[in-house]
């Protein structure tokens, strides 16, 4: 498929006008491939004379020409079902294994991801997934690393590599010193935190705490959203290991362990993980984070 | 025959005629097509990706829909009115619809300026 060159907000573009371009470009690999085809038909003439030429020299030759082409084409199916967009939101739920370690994925559909900083509301129906997005410090309870809620920044910090925004709709995971997205957040009222970085560009990224626990992570697998969560204590190795060998392409962590979140699938069921009354959460609770994919 | 445009996902199918889309807007990575029958339809598709289906399948017919800025495909034909410094832009039959929608000053300016240039 022809790329379409991106666009800015302040330029316009009609569609479909450089198939002009397309055609001129086109009548010329048609030109090139006819001079291409009477060369190649020429020699092969010229062989064939030669050929017959010896022939009659009574020399017998047998040629046998294979031409075989292969053209693989590699496609990436989604993990996720294909969701009419007229339906409700809700999270899919899977679980698999990958390297012995067994995951679940949450897949969000026809949501949009928000985050929300405080005490999370229980019952409110439009949410379909939450899960604690960027680290609190234990000695002053502030938020690690830049976070931007709606457009407001409370935190600045870069202790993590790893980020994920949402601006606009749009989910971008990544891993950089410095993103305009920060910025970008916060001129668009939208959001953005910081996290450890796990995988980038399909590599795995290894991180300095060596412990084991249950971990998660919101993932970027060509273009498709979802968190993942082991169901065993794992290492941070072996569980970015897994996200490397399940395609993804991008993830940054979700806080793991006993930190507590829900997603709600589609016959309505409610799927928690964590300890929602774990002492430490409690104490933390004002600057506690969540990612929350709330039904559009 | 007159060409139409198909979206496909792999439940299901879209098949519209060029003439029937007002404006497709984004919405991340969903887009929602605004259509002349005052029905709204939401697509599991990003805008760029519709715009290549549009250039793909289209053709030069496809310069009928001018992409305006991230986040808008609009059908020319229904351009009405355009108000740079409100960055206002109205797409109207005159009849049955009117739809406002906004985009930047200078996208609406560039938009000003290739209609003038039509009519030239």
């Amino acid at each position: 498929m022809r790329e379409i060159k991106d666009i800015r907000d302040d330029e316009i573009r009609v569609i479909g006008e450089n198939k002009l371009n397309l055609r001129v470009r086109k009548l010329w690999i048609g030109i090139i491939s006819a001079i291409v085809f009477l060369i190649a038909l020429g020699a092969v003439l010229l062989f064939i004379f030669s050929s017959h030429k010896r022939e009659k020299n009574t020399e017998t030759i047998s040629i046998s020409i294979e031409s075989e082409e292969k053209t693989e084409v590699m496609t990436f199916p989604r993990i996720g079902q294909e969701v009419d967009s007229t339906k409700k939101g809700f999270t899919e739920v899977q679980d698999t294994t990958i390297n012995d370690i067994p995951i679940r994925i949450f897949i969000p559909h026809n949501a949009e991801l928000t985050l929300h900083v405080g005490e999370i509301d229980k019952q409110d129906s439009s949410i379909i997934y939450t899960a604690q997005a960027a680290d609190v410090r234990a000695d002053n309870g502030k938020i690690v690393g830049a976070f931007v809620l709606e457009g407001k920044p409370l935190a600045w910090g870069l202790s993590k590599k790893g980020f994920c925004a949402s601006i606009d709709g749009e989910i971008t995971i990544g891993v950089a010193d410095n993103s305009p997205l920060f910025e970008k957040a916060t001129e668009k009222n939208g959001y953005f935190f910081r996290q450890y970085p796990l995988v980038k560009d399909g590599v795995l990224i290894d991180n300095e705490p060596k412990g084991k626990a249950i971990r998660r992570a919101i993932c970027d697998r060509y273009g498709e959203i979802f968190m993942v969560e082991t169901l065993t204590q794992e290492s941070f190795h072996d569980f970015s290991q897994a996200l490397v060998d399940l395609n993804i392409g991008n993830a940054v962590y979700l806080v793991g362990s006993s930190a507590y979140g829900w997603a709600v699938d589609e016959t309505g069921k409610r799927w928690e993980f964590g300890d929602e009354n774990n002492y430490m959460w409690q104490k933390m609770a004002k600057n506690r984070s969540y990612i929350v994919w709330k039904k559009k | 025959m007159k060409k139409s445009l198909i979206i496909s996902t792999s439940i299901d199918l879209v098949r519209i005629a060029p003439e029937q889309i007002i404006y497709i807007s984004s919405d991340g990575n969903y887009s929602t097509i605004v259509q002349t029958d005052s029905e709204m339809r939401v697509l599991s598709y990003q805008l760029g990706q519709i715009e290549k289906m549009i250039s793909q399948q289209l053709g030069m017919d496809g310069n009928i829909f001018i992409r305006i800025g991230k986040s808008l495909i609009i059908n020319r034909s229904y351009i009405y009115y355009i108000n740079v410094p409100k960055q206002k832009l109205i797409l109207s039959d005159a009849a049955t619809f009117n739809h406002t929608v906004t985009a930047s000053k200078e996208a609406l300016k560039q938009l000003k300026e290739l209609l003038e240039k039509e009519v030239k």
